[in-house]
């Protein structure tokens, strides 16, 4: 899987995976032991391969070196058959021939294996010198490529020319000095741990070598915090152009396989910064431990006496007086009161109070009406019930052409022969109409 | 300015300043202000001259030790002051061991919270430790007096903390700062302690109790200051 696979990968998904499959490694010192020599005897004769009588030659020797050894031969080759079956079980073992039962098997280290025992193995620290041998190898190793993308036409020069070194020869190297500063880190660690015995052991004598070693570091890693700025400006120079040609021919993969190294080059030229600015802090505060604490009290007469403070021995308890003036009373601004009130709709009240009116008869009103209309000289009731009806609600119009009829019957002289026409009124009423006589005509 | 020359002209020119306001609020809190405090060390510095006469007429002395610290110490009745209680001196001595001690070099001087109480429990006693921190219990359950002692020695460092005694980082833990060396003033020079607390006594700058419990306050009553007599805040 490349760098550029595991990059993409979501890391719940694959935590799910490695849970779901239940892997797990449990390896003993002995098993440890066991990968080792068989990494260190394969190098040292250049074997591909391991029969199983060299594997448990192999675990007889590291059972003999770790002292677990003083049990009969026959003991020794049952476990050295145990130990190669867990390391077959956790895949730092490997058959390799494939051929079962009709051959003795052989075993080869897995790549598991091998990158643990690298691992311990490995003295790998950033130093001058290989940072060096790194970046110039590295500056190589990118000129060849950006001769290449100059000279590149087809898309297959682009992939075999350019991206594919970024992603193997480039990136290797980038990761090469990774490894180194972690290394480095690892280091420094042992350092501050050193600088802790030495003051343990010796501690007012211990102040010069503390010093040196706090001189050295600091100074290796300004030297390296130099070189990476110096030569990483030239790398990321011939990346741009890389990156430039690539973009202009529209070849996404070398582009984006350029972009990639240029970002682990940033982060190699940040380790550099960070612990500078790490180790500085560091720095300053063992040399003001050294200058204020140690060199003042070369016998550690203080340190003791504190103890004795501490348990009551030295007399009465007491207590350090500090200023406590109270914190100043700043008023706070009036706030401007806001009207939160929500919105809602006016609700309207349903009731009403009740309230005197002057009483109104709608029958002598009518009356009044009709009155009017017959005084005025209406011929017929429809002209009476047409006048007073219209001025009514149309749903109101049939009762009210009734109480005019009645109120015309009584006020008026109403003449009903026996056929009476039929007339409309007020758009839907239909009455019998009467012929009216004026009232002089009574008298 | 050129070399040699003050910093500030007179006290007028230090009020000005931008730093004076947060400064003098912290100092005036009781709060030390060490050479961590990079802009705040290096202006009381500068102005130290113009400062000791201001705070004097305060009836305050601006003190400034030779191991990289500044703080208020009120003499005078202008401003108030306090003491510290006993947990916070215990566990302020606990600190001021382990800054003298070589294995905080390892960490840069960051310790955890466990290691102040395992430095008590390794010079009291477990027992004596839990009492001290429950002075007021005369009889107690075991695992309670032990989360009560957890609990009050981690308000303890708090405290010091707003004093300018450590700093406690982001993730919890201890950064030991200059100002804990307060703590081991009694046990410093070439006289009895006997003698270096009677004279820190005459100055001021420690008082004697009685009684362990005497100044316990419950947590977070940092404000319950000494009243000054005159009432006089300055």
């Amino acid at each position: 899987m490349s760098a550029t696979d595991v990059e993409s990968r979501d890391p719940e998904r694959a935590v799910a995976e490695v849970a779901a499959r239940g892997l797990s490694l449990e390896l003993g010192t002995t098993d440890l032991c066991f990968v080792m020599a068989l990494y260190v005897r394969g190098r040292r004769g250049q074997l591909a391969s391991f029969r199983e009588d060299q594997l448990e030659d192999a675990f007889a020797h590291v059972a003999d070196v770790t002292g677990s050894a003083d049990c009969a031969s026959g003991q020794v080759k049952s476990r050295a058959t145990r130990a190669i079956g867990r390391l077959r079980d956790q895949r730092m073992l490997s058959r390799i021939d494939g051929l079962g039962v009709v051959k003795a098997p052989e075993y080869a280290l897995t790549r598991l294996a091998t990158a643990i025992a690298d691992y311990l193995l490995e003295e790998e620290i950033l130093t001058r010198d290989s940072l060096t041998v790194l970046t110039r190898t590295l500056g190589a190793s990118l000129g060849e490529v950006r001769e290449a993308a100059r000279a590149a036409r087809a898309p297959e020069d682009w992939r075999a020319g350019v991206a594919v070194p970024l992603e193997v020869t480039a990136r290797d190297l980038v990761a090469g000095i990774e490894r180194r500063q972690r290394g480095l880190d690892q280091r420094h660690e042992s350092f501050q741990a050193e600088i802790r015995a030495l003051l343990e052991a010796d501690w007012f004598g211990a102040v010069e070598r503390c010093q040196a070693l706090l001189e050295e570091t600091s100074r290796t890693l300004r030297e390296l915090g130099d070189l990476l700025l110096r030569d990483t400006c030239a790398l990321q120079d011939t990346l741009q152009d890389i990156q430039d040609a690539a973009g202009g021919a529209g070849a996404e993969e070398a582009e984006r396989a350029a972009r990639r190294v240029a970002d682990e080059l940033d982060r190699i030229v940040a380790w550099g910064g960070a612990r500078q600015g790490a180790w500085s802090e560091y720095y300053q505060y063992v040399h003001r431990f050294l200058r204020d604490v140690v060199r003042l009290d070369p016998a550690r007469t203080l340190t003791q006496r504190l103890r004795e403070q501490l348990a009551g021995q030295a007399g009465r308890s007491f207590s350090l007086t500090v200023a406590a003036a109270p914190k100043i009373r700043l008023l706070r601004e009036a706030p401007v009161p806001v009207d939160d009130t929500p919105v809602r709709r006016r609700r309207a009240r349903r009731d009403r109070e009740p309230a005197i009116e002057p009483a109104e008869d709608p029958q002598e009103a009518l009356f009044g009406d009709v009155e009017a209309a017959l005084s005025a000289g209406a011929p017929a009731l429809s002209a009476v019930t047409e006048e007073i009806a219209a001025a009514v609600p149309n749903e109101e119009r049939y009762a009210a052409a009734g109480r005019v009829a009645h109120a015309v019957a009584v006020l008026g002289r109403p003449r009903a022969p026996r056929a009476r026409p039929w007339v409309p009124v007020s758009g839907d009423v239909i009455i019998e109409d009467w012929a009216l006589s004026a009232k002089d005509d009574e008298s | 300015m050129t070399l040699g020359e003050p910093a500030f002209s007179d006290l007028r020119a230090v009020i000005e300043a931008e730093e004076f306001p947060d400064v003098d609020l912290a100092l005036r809190s009781g709060r030390h202000i060490g050479r961590d405090d990079e802009s705040w060390y290096a202006f009381l510095s500068d102005a130290q001259e113009q400062l000791e006469a201001f705070y004097r007429r305060y009836g305050c002395e601006l003190v400034h030790k030779t191991d990289g610290y500044f703080y208020l110490l009120p003499s005078g009745d202008k401003l108030p002051r306090r003491h510290l209680s006993a947990a916070d001196m215990l566990v302020g001595q606990a600190l001021a061991l382990l800054y003298l001690d070589p294995g905080t070099v390892q960490t840069g001087g960051v310790v955890g919270r466990d290691d102040v109480l395992a430095q008590l429990d390794g010079i009291l006693g477990t027992d004596a430790v839990i009492r001290a921190l429950n002075p007021k219990r005369k009889r107690y359950d075991e695992r309670v007096a032990q989360e009560t002692a957890r609990r009050k020695a981690a308000e303890a460092t708090r405290r010091l903390a707003g004093l300018g005694f450590v700093e406690v980082t982001a993730e919890g833990a201890i950064r030991l700062r200059p100002p804990l060396l307060r703590f081991a003033e009694p046990a410093r020079g070439a006289g009895s302690p006997a003698e270096a607390l009677a004279k820190l006594v005459a100055r001021g700058d420690v008082v004697m109790t009685e009684d362990e419990g005497e100044a316990e306050r419950p947590a977070g009553d940092d404000e319950a200051a000494q009243p000054a007599p005159s009432g006089d805040d300055g």
